[in-house]
């Protein structure tokens, strides 16, 4: 499957940045330069060989991890890719974690304390967090911090292995606006599928036995929830692997999303096929992650 | 000798956001000990409810709006009237339960081992070894042919009858008082149902449980039931000795239900059928008999006045005006 779709997409992103209006050569020289300089710089970049005969040299260069040289600034590009998914990545997981701490537990309560009050605040709470735009949310956030608590957003990014505690200073925010926007749609999933499984012959079983019903709502409701739950989480963090340009803009994180922007804007296309190459590719791994954890939790799933 | 369980008076209501309506009318059922007691009734007439009452497990809209569940075991409980945690101790210890479908009773993600001592875990202090032990044995009791093999299988490796034998297993492992078999064999195969029948005949005779059958198989109380209570529309219309409601129905429902059982050599076209439906609980009268819009001898009082249960002869109870000498119009 990895491989089909990873080739479905190469050959997609390669064509449409050709087709886009404007070319690097023109970005780098401004529009005062001459037709034979134009010509030079593009025949240093290939540009005037076939499309076909393009992309089978970038492909050949790929798949032995050779992902080319920035057209504007001629550095290595695989090397900034990574350092940049470093950033998208720390900010993935701990938005993803801020999300499962809000959403699950109240998910859970909402499911089973169905239709009381409990149950619709906890409704509302998540409709909130899927309605209200992220960048509304961000800039919201650092204006009433800012001019209520002097907090000034960070500027400039400090990895995480330089300095933790500044790194996560700076990186709290931001995954704060990305977990509650994701929350909303998990609280909304657990809270469903505990409410179906709740519904199901052997949740009665289960209390026939005299079983507590905190055991009964973990152990059983829970963990048979936890499957569509998965999936939309596994989404979601495949989704925000590829870089959040808004957020990344709001908060200027110097991650893959922006990189991406920049390299649409500069028409630099080598910069672009291969973020986008590998944004799909983190997709893909992580939906394969997810059909993995399936089959972990449940034994009627195997992939053999 | 007093019963093992008793239900005096039991109503059940339904409560949705706009109206409330009653479902389960004054039920009254005495259970013996070591009794074999059936309800049989049509599929909305109230029977799963009645054994989920007694087990504390109806849903959320549904409640004991009045009357008494009492459990006799060493002590006297009336189970609509205990705490959470002491009715927890009731199930799965004093009385346990099976259901209809085999198919969906189990959790798909947990193996049977796992489901098996469950129970023990919550009901007994044995160590794992010990609860594994007895599970297998268990499992061998209820006609498993490789136990130890079954115990780390997961329930959809399982064939119906299978899963049926296993649920069997659960609610026996603790040596229940009561066991309380919701349709128990409806979903299974005609060849596997006289097998679970034999095999809860057998059980509970060893150890001397009780069984409540819930069953719209008459055939079922025949074969394994010592008393039975025939419900219709969330009452019991008749109760009595199953020998005495086969060989000498009194209320025109049951006369119905047993002349709509086809049997070997009867060569006539045609299945005898009871015109009209069940009624729906919105559709139950206030007044009068709620069998009556169905009945091929109602008269004008039972439209008007509901009829209380009637004493039949030495051991029978009929819920229905025709026994009342004055009322009858026939008589």
């Amino acid at each position: 499957m990895i491989i089909p779709v990873l080739f479905g997409v190469s050959v997609v992103i390669f064509f449409t940045l050709r087709v886009i209006p404007g070319d690097v050569a023109q970005t780098i020289l401004g529009t005062s330069a001459t037709e034979e300089s134009l010509a030079a710089l593009r025949n240093k970049f290939g540009l005037n060989m076939p499309l076909y005969e393009q992309y089978f040299t970038w492909m050949s260069g790929v798949l032995v991890g050779d992902f080319g040289v920035s057209m504007r600034t001629g550095a290595e590009i695989l090397p900034e890719i990574l350092s940049r998914f470093a950033i998208t990545f720390e900010l993935t997981i701990l938005a993803a974690f801020i999300s499962w701490i809000i959403a699950i537990p109240l998910g859970i309560i909402a499911g089973v304390k169905r239709n009381t009050k409990t149950d619709f605040s906890v409704r509302i709470i998540s409709l909130l967090g899927v309605s209200v735009p992220n960048f509304a949310l961000a800039t919201i956030l650092i204006l009433v911090l800012s001019l209520s608590f002097n907090y000034s957003p960070p500027v400039g990014y400090v990895g995480f292995f330089e300095d933790p505690v500044k790194n996560l200073q700076i990186l709290f925010l931001p995954a704060f606006v990305l977990g509650t926007g994701m929350a909303g749609a998990v609280m909304r999933m657990t809270r469903s599928s505990i409410l179906e499984i709740l519904r199901q012959d052997f949740i009665r079983t289960v209390r026939a036995k005299g079983v507590r019903e905190r055991v009964v709502i973990f152990n059983h409701a829970f963990k048979n929830a936890l499957i569509p739950i998965l999936t939309i989480i596994g989404m979601q963090i495949g989704v925000l692997l590829g870089g959040t340009v808004i957020i990344e803009q709001i908060f200027s994180l110097p991650g893959l999303g922006q990189m991406v922007l920049t390299g649409i804007n500069q028409r630099d296309f080598t910069v672009v096929q291969g973020a986008i190459l590998f944004i799909a590719f983190v997709f893909v791994l992580i939906n394969l992650l997810v059909d993995l954890l399936y089959s972990y939790l449940d034994p009627r799933i195997s992939y053999k | 000798m007093e019963s093992l369980l008793e239900l005096k008076d039991v109503s059940i209501d339904f409560q949705s956001k706009r109206k409330s309506f009653n479902i389960i009318k004054n039920i009254n059922l005495k259970i013996d000990r070591k009794m074999k007691y059936g309800i049989v009734g049509e599929s909305g007439s109230g029977k799963s409810l009645t054994s989920l009452a007694v087990m504390n497990l109806l849903s959320d809209n549904l409640s004991i709006g009045q009357g008494e569940i009492i459990l006799r075991t060493e002590e006297e409980k009336v189970l609509n009237h205990l705490s959470k945690k002491a009715m927890r101790d009731v199930r799965g210890e004093d009385i346990a339960m099976i259901f209809q479908e085999p198919m969906t009773a189990l959790d798909p993600l947990y193996t049977i081992e796992y489901q098996i001592i469950e129970v023990l875990k919550y009901h007994r202090k044995m160590s794992k070894k010990e609860m594994r032990e007895k599970a297998i044995a268990m499992l061998t009791s209820v006609g498993i042919s490789r136990p130890e093999k079954i115990m780390d299988d997961y329930p959809h490796q399982l064939s119906g009858g299978m899963r049926q034998r296993v649920m069997i297993a659960m609610a026996l492992i603790t040596e229940p008082k009561l066991l309380i078999a919701d349709e128990p064999t409806t979903a299974l195969d005609v060849t596997i149902q006289a097998q679970i029948l034999d095999l809860m005949n057998d059980l509970t005779e060893e150890h001397g449980t009780s069984i409540l059958m819930i069953t719209h198989d008459l055939g079922v109380i025949l074969e394994t039931c010592d008393r039975v209570a025939v419900m219709y529309a969330g009452q019991v219309v008749e109760e009595s000795t199953v020998k005495n409601v086969f060989d000498n129905p009194q209320h025109p429902y049951t006369q119905g239900l047993l002349k709509s059982i086809k049997t070997l050599g009867d060569r006539s076209e045609k299945l005898y059928s009871i015109p009209g439906n069940v009624p729906t609980p919105d559709e139950y009268q206030e007044l009068g008999c709620r069998f009556a819009t169905r009945c091929p001898f109602a008269f004008d009082k039972c439209f008007s006045e509901e009829p209380p249960a009637f004493q039949v002869g030495a051991d029978q109870t009929s819920k229905c005006w025709l026994h009342d000498e004055e009322a009858n119009p026939n008589e």
